[in-house]
């Protein structure tokens, strides 16, 4: 969105992505125009805020995801020792009891 | 706060190292290894077991949104879930494993819940967020499913016998 001047007068216009490419169009001078682009500016900065929220959510989601990390790690090392030492062992993804010589 | 301290992790990582040699066939190792978690083993799974009742407690707290009752009852919920899976008697090892399922299952649930309120305001988010977020649900998901597995697993070959038994209508299991 962007104010461009011609002579002593300010045109406002609006840009778009229409199939990969930026599109200007022309909305207008005046009052109305300043009425639009304070909307225009107000839409932008809400959305800008959304992202922003999303992206911190989603952060944050990440961080809780990764605290539990090493924790599930040494609980699998754990089961796996205990399973070995018991005599198992790890056939086509299966535990068997491994045969006595 | 949830960092296991130094040197449970390099016992950990001795106990991994001897294990994969008793799996490759090296005899000696699996003496070892038995040694090693008779010794080690009650000290080390008992910090996990700290570690992991502490992040359930984290999740707990982020899922309550900030209401203390909300996140008793899912702290609660989580530790009854946790005693349940262990069942009756349960060794040191399926203690830590049930209280690793049940602190999947709240962070299982938390994503499940965000990804939900996004998803309600669709028009908000880039599909591009929701994308990155259904990953993460689905990576914890696969996580929580495979600790369900493993709990099983060692239930299963090294726990106690269990037998359950029909008295009156009622199922009970009963220890071997």
């Amino acid at each position: 969105m962007a104010w461009e001047r011609r002579g002593s007068n300010l045109y406002y216009y609006q840009s778009k992505r229409v199939n990969g490419r930026v599109r200007k169009n022309y909305v207008g001078a005046g009052e109305v125009a300043q009425a639009i682009a304070h909307s225009d500016e107000t839409i932008r900065q809400s959305r800008a805020a959304q992202s922003e929220r999303a992206r911190v959510e989603l952060e944050e989601a990440r961080t809780l995801a990764s605290a539990g990390e090493e924790l599930c790690e040494a609980a699998d090392i754990l089961a796996v020792a205990q399973l070995v030492a018991a005599g198992y062992h790890r056939h086509k993804g299966e535990w068997r009891m491994r045969r006595r010589a | 706060m949830l960092e296991l301290p130094e040197a449970t992790r390099e016992r950990i990582h001795e106990l991994q190292e001897l294990s994969d040699k008793a799996q490759d066939g090296d005899q000696g190792a699996r003496q070892e290894l038995r040694r090693r978690l008779a010794q080690d083993a009650p000290e080390v799974v008992a910090r996990c077991s700290d570690s992991a009742r502490s992040y359930r407690r984290l999740l707990a707290k982020r899922s309550s949104g900030g209401s203390p009752l909300v996140e008793e009852a899912i702290t609660e919920r989580a530790r009854r879930m946790a005693l349940e899976l262990a069942g009756e008697n349960p060794t040191p090892l399926e203690v830590l494993l049930s209280e690793r399922v049940a602190s999947l299952w709240v962070l299982v649930e938390l994503q499940e819940a965000l990804l939900a309120a996004w998803y309600h305001k669709a028009s908000a988010v880039s599909p591009a967020f929701v994308l990155q977020m259904a990953r993460l649900q689905e990576s914890s998901n696969r996580r929580y499913l495979g600790a369900i597995k493993t709990l099983a697993q060692v239930q299963k070959l090294q726990g106690p016998s269990r037998v359950q038994v029909n008295i009156g209508g009622n199922q009970v299991n009963v220890s071997r």
